[in-house]
């Protein structure tokens, strides 16, 4: 394992907020001619390329180079942003993603066509010239200096000794003509130099090999000058004195020589030092830790709620009342871990401006992409669950809702679709809606499609609402495209999209106009880890409910259960609800008092309860892999008493009426 | 004796900073601050009043020559070492006309660093 592996992780991060940033910039490139945008993406280039090299990702290295040098070009003036430029510019930048993922996977990020990728670049340097040749940065310098000033000033009349210094620079050397340009700015500092030996733009240019001499006039003394030349890269260094002709020249420097005075290294002080000034004010974690973190604080909660029963067994007062000081510590622990999972949306929602254009260019239409509100934050694991679905109505709204330019002019509207993708924070929620100003939905055509799929017959059709008619379009395997796309066909439709939704808790909705547009809005909860249930017991066994799924809670008295196509059914205030007494999952209970009503999209059903002991906010667990999916059940709880709580999946069971 | 320095670092990436940090660390170096942009080095160099100024020369904002002339204007005698890589001799040029007392080249190779770093304390 290299040394370097310790920095991957850290190399992973910062190159993926520089490729995004380079593909935000470029996207904006494209829409106005922004300085701003191509110095980002030159100074992201150039950070990727920096941070590969020191990694030794030559392959990232050379990639990241070759733009850099278009940018260059760019930000000259030598050359102009174009449509191809952008594919070109894109394609690399889908490239170096590539490779990140495989640097990522712990690969070499080398693809076996990184020449073609290179080329494809260089081809624009230049004005689009024959393609450059210099593959190997860090070799030779495709840059010409501009001609330096080659004035030298005039030796001053003083009562100062006039030297003579040669300096050898060693080959390992990366830049000798910046060594030695440091060394005669330095010499400068301390006296006036005559004559420089070859010429003093010779020597800044980088022509010469690696020796220079320089006459220098000085009253500071051979120990300033021997500090001097006595500097990094230095190979040897003599200096002879003009007003002493035939004294021998002094040795100032040599490499192999005695060595220059050295101190003693004294090991490294960041240990016992306290680190004044130096702030650090953010760190990155690696998502894994906090995921551990997070059931750590877990495993306290449980085990506070054991020593708990303990101190309450053997009536232990004092540890009862530190105990709740812990619960309260624990309690802040929970809520500072869920923060700290936390993260803005836009850390999805950057990559979708790159998608809209690609579809919008294959498709033929034109489309404004809005973004907004990227700054709304989630918990990591509904945001990793969230791009699918996103990606997918985005898809659909071009595919399918935003019309040709043509039509949309024929229609009276803009040429320019556009779509909107916000997120707000709304009380316990998180809404995102995806708006488009389409063609809107065809009721009639996704009715026709329905009686077509035999989904309902013609009769029942008259009857439904148009909301119940847009249902429709999230049952499995319907669509109404009449040709299926590359982009959001394959028969995969909103039903893959709702049941993802599900899956993080949350339910959406559309809301549509023909020929005005059609808006999806997707409610979710911030987070998935922690859940608000209502804690009841069924047959005297303990259940949780999540609350969202939760109606009202009513009583239950035998004059309201009614038995109809034989099985019981409950009437509240005239809504005839099916009832279940979950018999097979908690028993039988002979003592059950109370009704909850459930809903989930727009059913309802009710459960029968002994009581109800109050609401709580928990931590879902999910069931483990042993004991795999279990019909009712979508995960067990542990409130603070340390009892395994089964949750109830609201879901499943009113799916299966 | 040549003093081990307080040096303050400036680089717009967290991971060259960190990088550098750590080279210069076990050159038993003092880190007393770090900078991600131009403004932010000019502000730390005021306060922090280092022995020596890392600065990397394509930073948002401000860049390293811009910062290198502020930190000039608040100290002539500032020891700034500038980290080049390929393709910037030209800015380093200027930033060495400009008063840069040295130069050290992206990817970093820690003894070269450190040899720098020391020779420019000791200048």
């Amino acid at each position: 394992m290299s040394e370097l592996d310790a920095y991957r992780s850290l190399y992973i991060a910062e190159s993926r907020e520089n490729h995004e940033n380079i593909v935000k910039n470029l996207l904006l490139l494209e829409t106005e001619a922004s300085e701003t945008a191509i110095a980002e993406i030159f100074r992201s280039a150039h950070s990727l390329k920096g941070m590969s090299a020191s990694m030794e990702f030559k392959g990232m290295e050379r990639l990241c180079h070759a733009m850099e040098d278009v940018f260059q070009e760019i930000r000259n003036n030598k050359l102009s942003v174009s449509r191809e430029l952008m594919d070109s510019l894109l394609a690399a930048a889908d490239e170096i993603e590539a490779m990140l993922d495989d640097i990522e996977a712990g690969g070499p990020g080398m693809p076996e066509n990184l020449d073609e990728w290179e080329l494809d670049l260089k081809r624009w340097l230049g004005g689009g010239k024959a393609p450059v040749t210099e593959v190997h940065p860090g070799t030779s310098y495709q840059e010409k200096a501009e001609s330096g000033a080659g004035v030298i000033d005039e030796p001053k009349a003083t009562g100062s000794r006039h030297y003579l210094l040669s300096v050898r620079l060693k080959d390992t050397c990366d830049n000798p003509n910046l060594r030695a340009m440091i060394i005669l700015q330095n010499l400068e500092e301390i006296g006036t130099l005559g004559t420089i030996t070859p010429d003093r733009s010779v020597v800044e240019d980088g022509d010469f090999n690696r020796q220079f001499e320089v006459e220098i006039e000085s009253d500071a003394g051979i120990d300033a000058i021997r500090a001097i030349a006595g500097t990094t890269d230095v190979l040897s260094a003599f200096l002879s004195d003009r007003d002493a002709p035939g004294s021998p020249p002094i040795c100032l420097a040599a490499a192999g020589g005695p060595p220059p005075p050295q101190e003693e290294k004294k090991p490294a002080r960041q240990l016992d030092k306290p680190d004044k000034g130096r702030e650090v004010k953010n760190i990155r974690v690696d998502i894994s830790r906090l995921d551990t973190m997070m059931n750590l604080v877990e495993d306290l909660v449980i085990n506070r709620g054991r020593i708990t029963e303990i101190a309450r067994e053997h009536q232990i007062k004092a540890l009862e009342e530190t105990l709740s000081m812990i619960g309260r510590s624990v309690s802040d622990l929970q809520a500072l871990m869920m923060d700290i999972r936390m993260i803005p949306l836009s850390h999805i929602f950057n990559r979708f401006p790159r998608t809209v254009r690609d579809i919008a260019n294959r498709e033929g239409k034109e489309v404004e992409f809005i973004v907004e509100g990227g700054d709304t934050e989630l918990d990591r694991s509904v945001m990793d669950g969230l791009n699918d679905p996103l990606l997918h109505l985005i898809r659909n709204a071009i595919d399918h809702g935003i019309e040709s330019p043509d039509v949309r002019e024929a229609a009276g509207k803009p040429r320019k679709g556009t779509l909107r993708l916000s997120a707000r924070r709304d009380r316990d929620n998180v809404i995102i809606t995806v708006e488009d100003d389409g063609q809107g939905i065809h009721v009639e055509k996704v009715k026709r499609k329905a009686i077509e799929k035999g989904l309902i017959s013609a009769e029942n059709a008259g009857n439904l609402t148009r909301d119940e008619i847009i249902d429709f379009l999230f049952h499995p395997g319907f669509s109404t495209a009449d040709t299926i796309t590359d982009i959001s066909g394959r028969g995969v439709g909103l039903d893959v999209v709702r049941t993802s939704l599900e899956s993080l808790h949350g339910t959406i909705r559309v809301n549509s106009r023909e020929g005005e547009g059609t808006t999806f809005e997707l409610l979710l909860p911030p987070t998935m880890a922690i859940v608000t249930v209502m804690m009841v017991r069924i047959n005297g066994r303990r259940c949780a409910i999540p609350i969202h799924n939760v109606v009202e809670v009513a009583g239950l008295t035998p004059e309201r259960v009614h038995f109809i196509g034989g099985r019981e059914t409950v009437v509240l205030r005239d809504e005839v609800l099916p009832l279940d007494r979950l018999g097979d999952m908690f028993g039988l209970s002979p003592s059950t008092s109370i009704l909850v009503v459930l809903q989930y999209q727009n059913r309802k059903r009710s459960i029968a309860v002994d009581e109800i002991e109050g609401q709580q906010e928990v931590v879902i667990k999910p069931l483990s892999k042993v004991v795999g999916m279990v019909r009712g059940i979508s995960g067990v709880t542990i409130p603070g008493d340390g009892e395994v709580v089964p949750v109830l999946d609201v879901n499943s069971i009113i799916k299966e009426t | 004796m040549v003093d081990m320095g307080r040096i303050l670092i400036v680089d717009d990436t967290l991971f060259m900073r960190t990088l550098l940090k750590n080279i210069l660390f076990s050159g038993g170096h003092d880190i007393v601050g770090e900078a991600g942009d131009g403004d932010e080095a000019i502000a730390k160099y005021q306060e922090l009043k280092p022995d020596l100024v890392t600065m990397d020369v394509v930073m948002p904002k401000v860049n390293g020559i811009e910062a290198l002339k502020g930190i000039r204007a608040i100290d002539p005698n500032a020891k700034v070492v500038m980290c080049t890589a390929v393709g910037q001799e030209q800015m380093v040029k200027l930033a060495i006309k400009t008063g840069a007392k040295g130069y050290i080249v992206k990817p970093f190779q820690a003894p070269k660093v450190l040899e720098e770093i020391k020779n420019v304390l000791g200048s």
